[in-house]
Parts: C-alpha cells; sequence; structure tokens
C-alpha cells in the first residue's frame, strides 16, 4: 500500500503532472483501490468545509498585506535607516542587508518577497562601494529566507493546518530562533569580513544625529508588526483577524506614503490571489489526502516500519533531516513540505517531539531549501536582480550562510527551548 | 480564433481576482471593524467570520483559472527541464488533462452539495442563517469557470502540439523559465528583473 502510493505518486511528480492534481490523483486512486471510491462521495463537501473555514482566510489575508506593503515604497528608506544603524560593524552594508531582511520579514510571510524587494534596493551598492559581490549577494539570499521564519509567516500557518498545531504558538516559537540566525548570518558577514577586508567594501558616514533623524523611516514597519503580532499575542484578535488589521493598517501606511491607487490595489489583488489560488489547490488536495491516508492508516505502516528498524528518535531525527536537506535541492519548498508533512508528521509526534519545535525545525530546513543549488528559488530572485553575471555566484556566495543555517538546526535539536521557551511563557 | 479566445478567457479570469481580490479587502475591514468594537467598545458584531469564509471560499475558485492561465501551477521539474520540447509538450498537455480530471470530479460533486443545499434549503448553523446554496452558488460558478478554462487549455495545447508548434504547447500550458516565475511574483512592484518584469 506504502509502496504503491509512493511509486504513483513519483511518476506523477517526476512527469512535472502539477502538484494540486499529484495529491488529487493519488487521493482518488487510494480511494478506489482501499475504501472502494466511498471517501470520494464526500468530496464536496470536505472542500466546501474546509474551504470556508476562518483560519485559512488569514492565508489570503496576510498575502495580500504582503502585496500592499510592498508596493507602499517603504523599502528604501528603511534600508537607508538600517545602513544607519548596523554599517559600522566589518562587513558594512552586508548588516543591512540582513537588518532590513529581518525587519521586512517581519511584515511579510514571503521569502521570495523579502529578497526581491531587499535585493533590488541594495543591489546597486556593491559596485558603488566595492563589495565583494558573490558575499553581498549570498547575504541578500539568505536574509531574504527570514520571511518565512520571522512571524507572520505563510508557511507556519501551512503547517499549523495540516498537523492541527496552533498558529499563534507557531509565532511566538519563531521569534527567537529569527533573531539567532539573523545573528548568526551576521556573524558569518563579521568573520569572512575580518579574515578578508577587502570584502567589507567602502565605509558609509555614520552619526548618531542622522541614526536619530532615521528612526520614523523604521517606524512603519515596527508599527505593522505590533498590531499584528502583538494582538495575536495579547489575545485581542486571532491570526486571522490580526491579519484583516494588518491590512487595513497597510492600506492606511500606503495613503499616508501616498502610494495607494486603484493601479496600485489592482496589481496587489492580482499578485494575492494568484499566489492563494496556487496554495488553496495545493493544500485542499493535501488536506484531502490526509483525510485518505487517515482512513486506511498508512501512518502506522510508516510508523511500524521505523520502528523495526529500531532506530532511536534522535537518529530517526537526524534521517529526517538529511532528507529534507537533499530533498531541499530539488523540490520549491511549499510543495515540499505540503507532500511531506503529512506523512512525517505522524512520525515525529510518535517519537514524542514537539509539534510546535518541528514547526520551526522544518521551516529552518525550508529555508535551507530555498537558497541550496540547483533548485532555490531565492539563489533565483536575487540572480535575476542583476542585470548580468553567473547564477554561480550567488549559489557560491550562498554558501556560508547554508553553513550558518545548519548550525541553527544543531543549535534547535540541542536546546529545543530557543523555539519553546517563549510560547512557553503564554501558553 | 483560438489565440482570442484566450484573450478573452484572461481578461474574463482578470476581472474574477479583482472581483475576489476586492471582495477580501471588504472582509478585511469589515473583520477589522468587528475587532474594534469588540475591544473598545465591548460590542459583538457576530457573523464577520463567517461572511469572510464565504468571501474566500468563492474568491479563490474564482481565481483559479487565472492561476492556470498565467501558468502559476505548482509542478516539479527537476527532471522536466532536461527533457527534450516535444516530451516537455506531451508531458505539459497529461498534466493539464490530469488536473482537469481530478478537477472535474470535485466539481462534479460539489455540484452535489450545491443543489442538496437548494433542495434542502439547508442554513449555516450561526445567527446569521445563511441559506448555503448563496455562497455555494458563487463558490461552484469558480469551479465551473476553471473547468472551461482547464479544457480549453487542454484542447488549445494539444492542437498546437498536432500542428507541431511546441513553443505555443509551451506559451499555453508549459512551466515558466525562473525569469519568468519571478517577474510574475514581483508584477508592479516596480523591481526589474533580468526579463523585464516591472
Amino acid at each position: 500500500m506504502a509502496f504503491w502510493s509512493i511509486v504513483i505518486m513519483l511518476v506523477l511528480v517526476l512527469g512535472a503532472v502539477p502538484v494540486a492534481a499529484v495529491l488529487g490523483v493519488l487521493s482518488l486512486s487510494l480511494d478506489q483501490l482501499y475504501m472502494d471510491g466511498r471517501l470520494s462521495l464526500a468530496l464536496g463537501e470536505f472542500v466546501w468545509d474546509k474551504s470556508k473555514e476562518f483560519i485559512l482566510v488569514a492565508v489570503p489575508m496576510f498575502i495580500l498585506l504582503g502585496e500592499i506593503m510592498l508596493r507602499a515604497g517603504i523599502a528604501q528608506k528603511m534600508y537607508a535607516a538600517v545602513i544607519q544603524w548596523l554599517s559600522w560593524l566589518p562587513g558594512g552594508l552586508m548588516h543591512a542587508n540582513i537588518g532590513s531582511s529581518t525587519i521586512f520579514a517581519a511584515t511579510s510571510g514571503s521569502s521570495v518577497a523579502t529578497a526581491a524587494t531587499v535585493g533590488t534596493v541594495a543591489y546597486p551598492e556593491i559596485e558603488k562601494r566595492g563589495y565583494n559581490e558573490r558575499l553581498f549577494l549570498g547575504s541578500l539570499a539568505a536574509g531574504g529566507t527570514l520571511g518565512i521564519l520571522i512571524p507572520p509567516s505563510i508557511n507556519l500557518i501551512i503547517y499549523g493546518l495540516i498537523t492541527d498545531t496552533s498558529v499563534p504558538e507557531l509565532y511566538l516559537a519563531g521569534i527567537f530562533p529569527g533573531v539567532i540566525l539573523a545573528g548568526l548570518f551576521m556573524a558569518v558577514i563579521i568573520v569572512a569580513c575580518i579574515a578578508r577586508p577587502n570584502w567589507g567594501g567602502q565605509k558609509v558616514e555614520t552619526s548618531w544625529g542622522r541614526r536619530l533623524r532615521t528612526l520614523p523611516d523604521l517606524l512603519p514597519p515596527l508599527l505593522l508588526f505590533l498590531v499584528v503580532v502583538g494582538s495575536i499575542y495579547a489575545g485581542i484578535a486571532t491570526p486571522t483577524e490580526a491579519a484583516s488589521v494588518g491590512v487595513v493598517f497597510a492600506c492606511l501606511l500606503a495613503a499616508w506614503t501616498r502610494t495607494l491607487s486603484i493601479s496600485m490595489l489592482k496589481a496587489a489583488f492580482e499578485g494575492t490571489m494568484r499566489t492563494t489560488a496556487m496554495i488553496m489547490l495545493i493544500i485542499l488536495a493535501a488536506v484531502f489526502l490526509n483525510f485518505i491516508l487517515g482512513f486506511i492508516g498508512i501512518a502506522q505502516v510508516i510508523i511500524q516500519a521505523i520502528a523495526d528498524m529500531g532506530l532511536t528518535p534522535l537518529e530517526t531525527m537526524l534521517i529526517i533531516i538529511g532528507f529534507y536537506l537533499i530533498l531541499g535541492m530539488f523540490m520549491e519548498t511549499l510543495s515540499m513540505m505540503l507532500t511531506t508533512v503529512p506523512i512525517v508528521f505522524p512520525i515525529i509526534a510518535h517519537l514524542g517531539y514537539d509539534p510546535v519545535w518541528f514547526g520551526i525545525m522544518i521551516t529552518v530546513l525550508m529555508e535551507t531549501a530555498l537558497i541550496t543549488p540547483p533548485i532555490g528559488v531565492n539563489l533565483y530572485v536575487v540572480h535575476g536582480i542583476r542585470p548580468t553575471g553567473k547564477f554561480n555566484d550567488v549559489a557560491i556566495g550562498a554558501g556560508p550562510f547554508v553553513a550558518a543555517m545548519l548550525g541553527m538546526i544543531i543549535l534547535l535539536l540541542a536546546l529545543p527551548d530557543l523555539a519553546l521557551w517563549l510560547p512557553g511563557q503564554f501558553y | 480564433m483560438l489565440q482570442r479566445l484566450h484573450g478573452a478567457l484572461e481578461q474574463i479570469s482578470r476581472y474574477a481576482v479583482w472581483c475576489g481580490g476586492a471582495a477580501l479587502l471588504a472582509a478585511a475591514v469589515m473583520v477589522t471593524v468587528d475587532v474594534l468594537l469588540r475591544k473598545f467598545f465591548s460590542i459583538t458584531m457576530s457573523g464577520s467570520d463567517e461572511i469572510s469564509g464565504y468571501v474566500f471560499a468563492a474568491g479563490t475558485t474564482w481565481a483559479y483559472s487565472y492561476c492556470l492561465l498565467h501558468r502559476s501551477n505548482v509542478r516539479i521539474d527537476a527532471l522536466y527541464s532536461f527533457l527534450p520540447a516535444p516530451m516537455k509538450a506531451v508531458l505539459d498537455i497529461v498534466g493539464v488533462t490530469l488536473l482537469l480530471g481530478y478537477m472535474a470530479l470535485l466539481t462534479d460533486k460539489a455540484i452535489v452539495t450545491f443543489v442538496t443545499s437548494w433542495e434542502n434549503g439547508s442554513v449555516s448553523i450561526s445567527t446569521l442563517a445563511v441559506p448555503l446554496w448563496i455562497p455555494q452558488l458563487f463558490w461552484v460558478a469558480g469551479l465551473i469557470l476553471f473547468i472551461v478554462t482547464l479544457t480549453f487549455v487542454a484542447v488549445y495545447a494539444l492542437l498546437s502540439l498536432v500542428t507541431g508548434n511546441l513553443a505555443q504547447v509551451q506559451r499555453v500550458a508549459g512551466v515558466p523559465s525562473m525569469e519568468e516565475g519571478i517577474a510574475e511574483e514581483t508584477h508592479g512592484m516596480g523591481i526589474q528583473t533580468r526579463s523585464g518584469g516591472a
């Protein structure tokens, strides 16, 4: 049973069949094979119930929020402000890349959007100030990945949905690892630029007076973060409500920066609904597959198979991490998560790992997947911003940051409380 | 002729997406008012969560066609990208046909759900007591538009393959290149990527 589902899935996936259809066809065939097609009879009701679920409304809301913020033109000013605060470190503007990405990640749930936005603003500085191009590009690609770890994160909502884990808890759990990972990225840059001072580019003029004057430019993203994430933690709003309030707040910000217009909203709607349709088509199929897999008891078969191998929980976890690192080189992250989590999660839960902790672990693994070649979406995003140059430059430049992510994975394994302490204070 | 139909469907799906997006924004405003009233005036305006759920369900199906015509459905191209163009074209058509098959079954069951709600006069279990056929009508309409679009894309791609126009199969049903995909994602952001996505 497990064997045939894997064979069907592999053939369809390798045949580049749309992932939603892979999951749909797999569900329908498993249902035919093992349940005489009884479960498919309820497909209409099932999909309707899931489609209107209020917790899922958070997905399009956070996407819309990000789309509006992207078009509100706050990125330029924010970057200039972060330069004033961080560029005294060895490595100069590269720290501003990481810092801006961190702040931007706190208003956006998407890694691609974060890398594209910060990258576009930062790219011209490489030549202007004589930076090492590879490391600079790597810092942009890596910084962008923070978008899915630091709340609000679309990936964490989806993880929460397929595993029945609380999204507010996941959001709380993501904050410290996100900040620590940003810190590790900066440490990589400092070490590299102390070893090779000529990689660090020219100094930027800064002074306390200028720093203080830039503070108002940092205000919009920080306020938005407070409104959205703060209201979830304060218990005022659910994630969906917080996202809705965030959308309204983002519109007000855009109106204040005079970027709000009908054509801007139309572009934001197109982007939002396109991404929403893409994600929901897969989610609905994945949830249905989950339902069928639950009925035919496939998880038990796999758990038994793993138990028979006689591995310790840690060994199993290391195998799973290795599996994701390799898969991540070749697969796009969201579809990777949606196709594997329904199978991997029962194993994790069975071994006694905390679902919230694993949500953070898998998100860091997804971040790694975003910057490991040959298929690393953020590498392509950053590469796409440059007028010329080789793809390899970006991939090589991202290498040291992959090492930082592996460090983060080890930290999470050794100290699960990095993720679990903060949610533990609230729940 | 087919090209004009393609353009017409593209236009319709774009309007559908604007409607869905505008409805979503309206839902956001409604939920925000609800939250503010609850927090500052202790007034509970029940139902905004339920209505935004309906808006979301229908808005999503209304966007499926746009997503398809912009070739934004996620496909794993690890092997695909190394194949020769004719094989890619065949896989493109197999892919869209399988998606059509799955969606046709889903839509069929969705219509049953809608008709059942209509015949039984089912209402939602909430203070609003919304007759379920109303939101389900919008939901099913989007699914039907998607089926029409899927059928059209399958036929268009197949005819292009038969006439040997492989480039057209790629334009209609292929996997967009990484640059095309990123241009789509950063559309309207004023970000210049190499493929010229403004």
